[in-house]
């Protein structure tokens, strides 16, 4: 037994340091495709803490008609508060015109046509409603609710842009992992190949060994060991890059003022460490598999 | 020890290689295959390895049909069996030492037991005192020599040859048969393709005479004709 295991070592690292330029290729190929593989990860987990920290600003204004009663505007402040779970009503704040009307001279600013559109008299008076929940559904029929009271001119609820993240991350996902799907692809490809030209030169061994009565596991199994050695480094490769990258990554974004949406992109480094994992093991397995099929076309004696 | 039963065997649907060929060779037996080339001498050592199976017919091998004989157990097969062929099949980057051992090695025997096995049938064909030169410094004759010795190493119980003196001048064949011939006083039978007239004739062996895939001759102590 332990023959055998010494002779699966010596003859993968033989085969390995023989082939050193194939070898490099295939590593640096497979280190490439992981990359982007743990780049994806990180870029999916950076958007979700943004999304979480974005949901929980969505804002929904109420805008009440300039010519609401008073009643009317209790009225819609009793249902805002109607329901303190899912309205932070500490943060439930109502503008009258005057000061809506400073806000919007701060907000059009640079907009003086808008601004000469307004007066104090005709502005609609607002309720500015932050909810507590993350859930869109909710928050939407909340503010359809809303709508429908009397008094109610127009109910704009903020989440557009929590729209766009969450499509714009879709997107990014999709297309990195597309892409590092097909690089994986390549990079089992590019190992597959190194391990063929390594048995091609080396058919006459095989032939030999076949015709003394080797079995196909015991050829096989050092171009398993070298296509996984290939699988691994160019995974450790891939996780000194990933780690490099997330720490310039980090130390940018750690120059933003805490709490803003950019400052939540930073990813925990247990997450980082998760992903390296991943990666190694990815690339093990596929430099493994990768050989072994190159090896059975060539054992079809 | 080899039995073959109305064997056929094609190549694609056309070139037929062996066709109904039946024998039987006993224990201990040394036989010739003769015929022109591509008459089926090498096909019908291919069937008899595994190399190739037939499409009708059966092989027995040591009792035992191989037709359904498992892919998974053809390696052991294979162990109870030496090859030979015309061009030698050895590794040029190894020694004649390693390139014996390789057959040991391969078929996972520990170092002890390689280096019990190897010196005494190095010293039988004897190349003892070449042990550690590599192929390219050995003559033709030198390098059968190695390749018979790498057969022989685990002792099979058949040894299959190719024209193993198709390379050779006469005189360096005369070597290789009495090699061949001690062989098969062990008890190995022996099963040799040739088209070399001269050691048929001088050895008066079984002869199985092929032609075009049909076996046409089977004659004990036979010559070439």
């Amino acid at each position: 037994m332990f023959a055998r295991i010494a002779y699966a070592f010596r003859e993968m690292w033989a085969s390995f340091r023989r082939n050193l330029t194939l070898t490099a290729a295939a590593v640096l190929t497979s280190a490439i495709a992981l990359l982007l593989v743990g780049t994806t990860f990180l870029i999916q987990r950076a958007f979700e803490n943004l999304l979480v920290q974005w949901s929980g600003n969505v804002e929904m204004i109420v805008f009440v008609r300039s010519d609401a009663t008073a009643e009317q505007v209790s009225l819609i402040d009793q249902t805002i508060r109607a329901s303190p779970t899912i309205i932070d009503l500490s943060k439930l704040r109502y503008l009258d015109k005057a000061a809506s009307y400073e806000e919007a001279k701060r907000i059009f600013a640079a907009d003086p046509v808008t601004l000469s559109l307004l007066t104090p008299e005709s502005i609609p008076s607002q309720f500015k409603v932050v909810p507590l929940t993350g859930d869109t559904t909710l928050v939407r029929s909340l503010s359809e609710q809303y709508r429908s009271l009397p008094g109610v001119e127009q109910v704009a609820l903020a989440e557009d842009e929590f729209e766009v993240i969450s499509t714009l991350s879709r997107f990014i996902r999709i297309v990195t992992l597309v892409m590092s799907l097909v690089l994986l692809v390549v990079a089992v490809g590019l190992i597959w190949n190194t391990i063929r030209t390594a048995m091609f030169a080396r058919r006459r061994e095989i032939e030999v060994m076949k015709l003394v009565g080797a079995t196909n596991w015991f050829i096989r199994v050092p171009f398993m060991l070298e296509g996984l050695l290939q699988g691994f480094i160019g995974g450790a490769v891939s996780c000194g890059f990933l780690w490099l990258l997330n720490s310039a990554w980090t130390n940018g974004v750690s120059k933003f003022t805490p709490g803003t949406g950019i400052s939540s992109l930073v990813v925990p480094s247990g997450y980082l460490s998760g992903v390296m994992i991943v990666l190694l093991a990815i690339g093990s397995l596929a430099g493994a598999v990768g050989s072994a099929i190159a090896a059975s076309r060539f054992l079809e004696v | 020890m080899i039995r073959l039963e109305n064997v056929t065997k094609r190549y694609g649907t056309e070139i037929v290689a062996v066709r109904d060929a039946s024998f039987d060779i006993p224990k201990g037996e040394f036989v010739f295959l003769v015929g022109p080339s591509g008459s089926g001498k090498s096909t019908l050592l291919r069937l008899i390895n595994r190399q190739e199976k037939p499409e009708r017919g059966e092989v027995w091998v040591a009792g035992r049909n191989i037709n359904d004989l498992p892919q998974s157990r053809v390696p052991y097969l294979r162990r109870n069996m030496g090859n030979v062929f015309q061009d030698y099949k050895l590794l040029p980057n190894k020694t004649v030492f390693e390139n014996v051992a390789f057959a040991l090695e391969v078929i996972g025997k520990p170092r002890h037991v390689i280096d019990r096995q190897v010196p005494p049938v190095l010293d039988m064909v004897g190349l003892a005192d070449m042990t550690d030169r590599f192929p390219n410094q050995l003559s033709g004759g030198e390098q059968q020599r190695v390749s018979i010795a790498r057969a022989f190493v685990n002792r099979p119980l058949i040894m299959l040859a190719d024209e193993p003196t198709g390379n050779l001048d006469p005189a360096t064949g005369e070597g290789i048969m009495a090699l061949l011939d001690d062989i098969n006083q062990t008890g190995a039978t022996v099963m040799m393709a040739t088209h070399d007239h001269r050691v048929v004739n001088a050895m008066r062996r079984r002869v199985i005479q092929l032609d075009r895939g049909v076996i046409v001759r089977d004659q004990e102590r036979g010559v070439y004709e």
